[in-house]
């Protein structure tokens, strides 16, 4: 029971981080034209998704409930590849 | 049943090992053959017995071959046949998937094989450099046969991995710790972790590339494309350099334990070693890359981690040779394959070094520097291999090879490869992949080419030698080799189907074999247990077996009685039996059960369905047979997956096993999650070309040149909210599940279904606006292939898009199941469907900000 209210919560969460990402863009902070506030717009909506995702992970996903090393096989997967990227955008700027 | 039908059906670890090797081999052969059709060409500089455009299919199709489709695959055979053995396993975890890997793995380069005779293969070198990769300069259809075949060579690569990490985490004897696993297991456990991370990144480079040749998107030949081919090639393609070498090592490391009765000297540093290289595998790829336009610190920085790798080698080379100096040495061939093997390595690795240094890298890159090296190592690798087949070849076979002959093939073998390869390092200023040189240099190409033929010649003695030991040869017992400490030897040769006499364990600190607890419990336990030699769980020398040793050595067969009247030793087959296991051969029910008839048809069809849809898809632009081999293809496939999914299939996974770390997570969880991090790279590849090439076309200008005012946010929008709900409905089905509502678990996945659907049709309704938008700057509408933002955008997406088509297709096989009353008793097929649908999920939690809104 208490599993259903936590779910239903962790929804309504979501769907409001995901709004929140969309309101973020219309109230003009996404300015391709400006610099300053376009960066920080991008690091707010990105930092949205990664909370959305770490909520989806942590709890759909069960890994709160799972060995800790399952976290750090997914991690693993998800530390290569921002390595990858990272180093290879950083070497052609 | 008929022999030959068996090696279609068989999914046992040991029969799918002598397949691999045996598939490996041939591939040995024609990538061999390739090799001397280079060598007769380069006997003088100029034209040959080859075509300029033949002798690029002949050096692009041989490395191919060699990397891919003999080296590792040559390896797997010794890890399928040898890891559940070394670990005191029945079997692997997954013995279907292992089937449907090696099948794959067999049609993958029978789909290579064809592609000669499609207008010509590949022949853009095995690096694929872009832009030669792309259509205009490969329009035969072959090329891209070949990319197919790469894909689906990948696809049984990380079957193979799931299998083999579930397996090497999950399934081990009792009292066999992660850091004592025998010296070939634990290289093996390394390799398949690079492998798992590795090829998905080269997976996500050849989709894109498979994309260009089918859909005409644009990546590689956009501003910063060759330079993205290239980071993603070499992010894979150097950590393939130790994916190819690890096996050897480890094969070595256990060739020079058995042989000179002396463990590894050093054993933890050398495995902390090989670690720290499988992890600094992965930061070092731009060393191939400093003649590109990365900037000079970068280029330093990776010159740094380059050279940093060598350490932990020659910690390993300095180990290796400690160890023959403190045992006592028998050069009998397995040993004389080793010490080769790390000869050519020491060489390998100095000439190494002079590429690993930008200023060196200048002067020696494109010449035959590099093809020397690279040779030294990557076939002074295979050299270890050719140990493991002496080394092993008893266990496999009951028979000893002959010993005369093994000695004249490495001889021949060590001769013809130096020959072969020391030359080429003298006339390194030969252009590489070129067959034409300055004629000042022929004579050094002579002798290579010489060399190139007594290396051939040398494995004609090898299979004789074989054929004629498999039949006549030697009966050995048991375990031929002196101070060989491993549980492979423990058993009989060949093993039986169910590898061990009982349940193997470590706890005592040496291997024996536990009896069935029904057994010990009414006290009849004695005798039944057989141990003939007393492996250490490390691997290491047997207690007695060399002076440096200590301990005593209790009698061999030593049975933990104890532990078999303690819980522990109950519910080892699920409790339920009476049988006793020494009536076997009754066949009682519960013994049927036991070593269920695991043969299955099914991974034979899906991979055959998958070869004709391959091939099909290869030509299906050009009309003709294609579109109809696509069909036939697609369909079989369907059928396949389907018979797949309704046979029953029991596998138990053992009650007693040490699962660190991954206790109390089932195989199929832990094999799930696995994938799941092989499928972030894969998608982080995705993503990070899609932000690289933004990089490369400036990250505004991006906006401003690339993308159409019609592509809004909103659509991104609703497709989020779609999936979150359809996340929250496969939950709900969980909870369902839980209360014992089977309408409510089929309502649940319903409303996931119409949910992924509804996604599909909003993406498809957007997707069609935006095809057909016609503004000033997009006249003609805003297509797959109109400009490198439209590409990243339809293909990302895409991928995405067909993630949720599979998870629709695994629901509407889960739907009916839940109407007649499954997963209700047990929810763990919802929660493994969930873990990929969440997974799904948060890829597109990502996706949307990047493509839609920033
Ligand atoms: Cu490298």
């Amino acid at each position: 029971m208490s599993r259903f209210k936590l779910y239903t919560g962790i929804f309504v969460v979501l769907m409001a981080l995901s709004t929140t990402q969309a309101l973020v863009e219309r109230t003009g902070l996404v300015d391709f034209d400006a610099p300053g506030t376009y960066w920080t717009a991008f690091g707010v909506i990105l930092a949205l998704s990664f909370v959305k995702a770490t909520f989806v992970a942590t709890y759909y996903m069960h890994l709160r409930w799972e060995p800790r090393s399952v976290t750090y096989l997914f991690l693993g997967g998800l530390f290569v590849a921002l390595a990858l990227t990272t180093a290879a955008a950083y070497s052609i700027l | 049943m008929s022999s030959v039908k068996r090696w279609f059906v068989t999914t046992n670890h040991k029969d799918i090992g002598i397949l691999y090797t045996i598939t490996a081999l041939f591939f040995l052969v024609l990538g061999g053959v390739l090799a001397m059709l280079m060598r007769v060409q380069l006997w003088s500089p100029g034209a040959g017995v080859l075509s300029a455009g033949a002798y690029n299919q002949a050096v692009s199709a041989h490395g191919l071959l060699m990397v891919f489709w003999f080296i590792s695959p040559f390896a797997f055979g010794f890890a399928n046949y040898l890891v559940p053995l070394q670990i005191g396993a029945d079997d692997l975890a997954f013995p279907r998937l292992n089937a449907m890997s090696y099948w794959a793995y067999l049609f993958s380069g029978l789909l290579f094989i064809a592609s000669f005779f499609q207008g010509g293969t590949f022949d853009g070198g095995w690096t694929m450099y872009a832009p030669l990769n792309l259509p205009t300069y490969m329009p035969n259809i072959g090329g891209t046969t070949v990319v197919l075949a790469l894909i689906m060579f990948i696809a049984a690569v990380t079957m193979g991995s799931v299998n083999f990490l579930t397996t090497m985490y999950r399934m081990r004897a009792e009292g066999l710790r992660m850091r004592d696993l025998p010296m070939f297991s634990m290289s093996i456990l390394l390799t398949v972790w690079m492998m798992l991370f590795a090829f998905a990144a080269l997976l996500a480079a050849l989709m894109i590339l498979a994309a260009e040749h089918l859909f005409g998107v644009t990546y590689f030949s956009a501003e910063g494309g060759t330079l993205l081919w290239t980071h993603l090639f070499w992010f894979f393609g150097h950590p393939e350099v130790y994916i190819v070498f690890f096996p050897a090592l480890g094969i070595m490391a256990e060739c020079f334990q058995t042989f000179t009765g002396q463990r590894i000297v050093g054993r933890k540093w050398f495995v902390l070693a090989m670690v720290l290289v499988a992890l600094q595998s992965f930061v070092v790829w731009m060393h191939h890359m400093f003649l590109t336009g990365i900037n000079l610190e970068i280029k330093t920085l990776f010159m740094v981690t380059t050279i940093g790798i060598s350490l932990p080698f020659d910690l390993m080379v300095f180990s290796l040779i400690y160890t023959m100096i403190k045992g006592r040495i028998r050069f009998t061939t397995p040993f004389l394959f080793s010490l080769g093997a790390l000869i050519l390595f020491i060489i390998g690795g100095i000439t190494g070094v002079f590429l690993g240094a930008v200023v060196l890298d200048y002067e020696f890159r494109g010449t035959y520097w590099v093809v020397a090296h690279f040779h030294y190592v990557m076939v002074g690798g295979a050299t270890g291999l050719f140990a493991g087949v002496y080394y092993w070849f008893p266990k496999m076979t009951g028979r000893m090879y002959d010993e005369t002959l093994g000695k004249l093939h490495f001889a021949l073998y060590f001769v013809g490869f130096n020959l072969l390869y020391f030359p080429l390092f003298v006339a390194w200023e030969t252009p590489r992949r070129v067959f034409d040189y300055a004629p000042g240099l022929t004579s050094w190409h002579q002798v290579a080419s010489i060399g190139g033929f007594v290396l051939g010649a040398s494995f004609l003695v090898m299979f004789y030698n074989l054929f004629k030991s498999m039949a006549v040869g030697e009966e050995v017992g048991d375990n031929p080799w002196e101070y060989s400490t491993t549980a492979e030897w423990a058993v009989s040769s060949p093993p039986p189907l169910e590898n061990f006499p009982g349940k193997p364990s470590y706890a005592s600190g040496e291997l024996s074999f536990r009896d069935e607890p029904e057994l010990t419990a009414d006290g009849s336990g004695d005798g039944k247990p057989v141990v003939s030699v007393s492996p250490r769980s490390d691997g290491g020398v047997a207690s007695g077996a060399s002076e440096t040793s200590s301990g005593p050595r209790s009698d061999g067969g030593s049975v933990r009685t104890e532990g078999a009247t303690a819980g522990g030793g109950t519910g080892l087959v699920g409790g339920t039996g009476t049988a006793t296991p020494a009536a076997a051969g009754t066949a009682t029910t519960h013994g049927e059960e036991r070593h269920a008839d695991h043969a299955s048809f099914w991974p034979f069809v899906v991979c055959f369905a998958g070869f004709l849809t391959f091939l099909g898809v290869s030509g299906i632009r050009s009309g003709g047979v294609y579109p109809g081999l696509t069909a036939v293809g697609a369909v079989l496939s369907a059928v396949g997956f389907v018979g797949f999914a309704n046979e029953s299939f029991y596998v138990p996974e053992p009650t007693v096993a040490e699962q660190w770390p991954f206790g109390g997570v089932e195989n199929m969880k832990l094999g799930m999650w696995t994938f799941l991090a092989s499928d972030v790279v894969l998608f982080g590849g995705f993503v990070g070309s899609y932000l690289f090439l933004r990089v490369a076309n400036g990250w505004m200008h991006w906006h401003h040149a690339f993308i159409p005012e019609a592509h809004v946010t909103f659509p991104g929008l609703v497709n989020t909210y779609l999936l979150l709900a359809s996340s929250f409905a496969v939950v709900l089905s969980l909870v369902a599940a839980h209360r014992n509502s089977s309408r409510g678990v089929v309502a649940s996945l319903t409303v996931t279904w119409l949910l992924g659907v509804g996604f599909l049709i909003n993406k498809g309704m957007e997707w069609q606006h935006l095809f057909h938008i016609s503004t000033e700057a997009f006249p003609n509408g805003w297509a797959v292939g109109t400009n490198v933002a439209s590409s990243t955008f339809y293909l990302t997406t895409g991928l995405h898009g067909a993630h949720v088509i599979v998870g629709l297709v695994m629901l509407l096989y889960m739907i009916p199941r839940a109407w007649r009353g499954a997963y209700l008793d047990d929810d763990s097929s919802l929660e493994y469907f969930g873990l990929y649908w969440h997974f799904v999920d948060i890829v597109w939690l990502f996706l949307f900000p990047l493509f839609y809104i920033l």
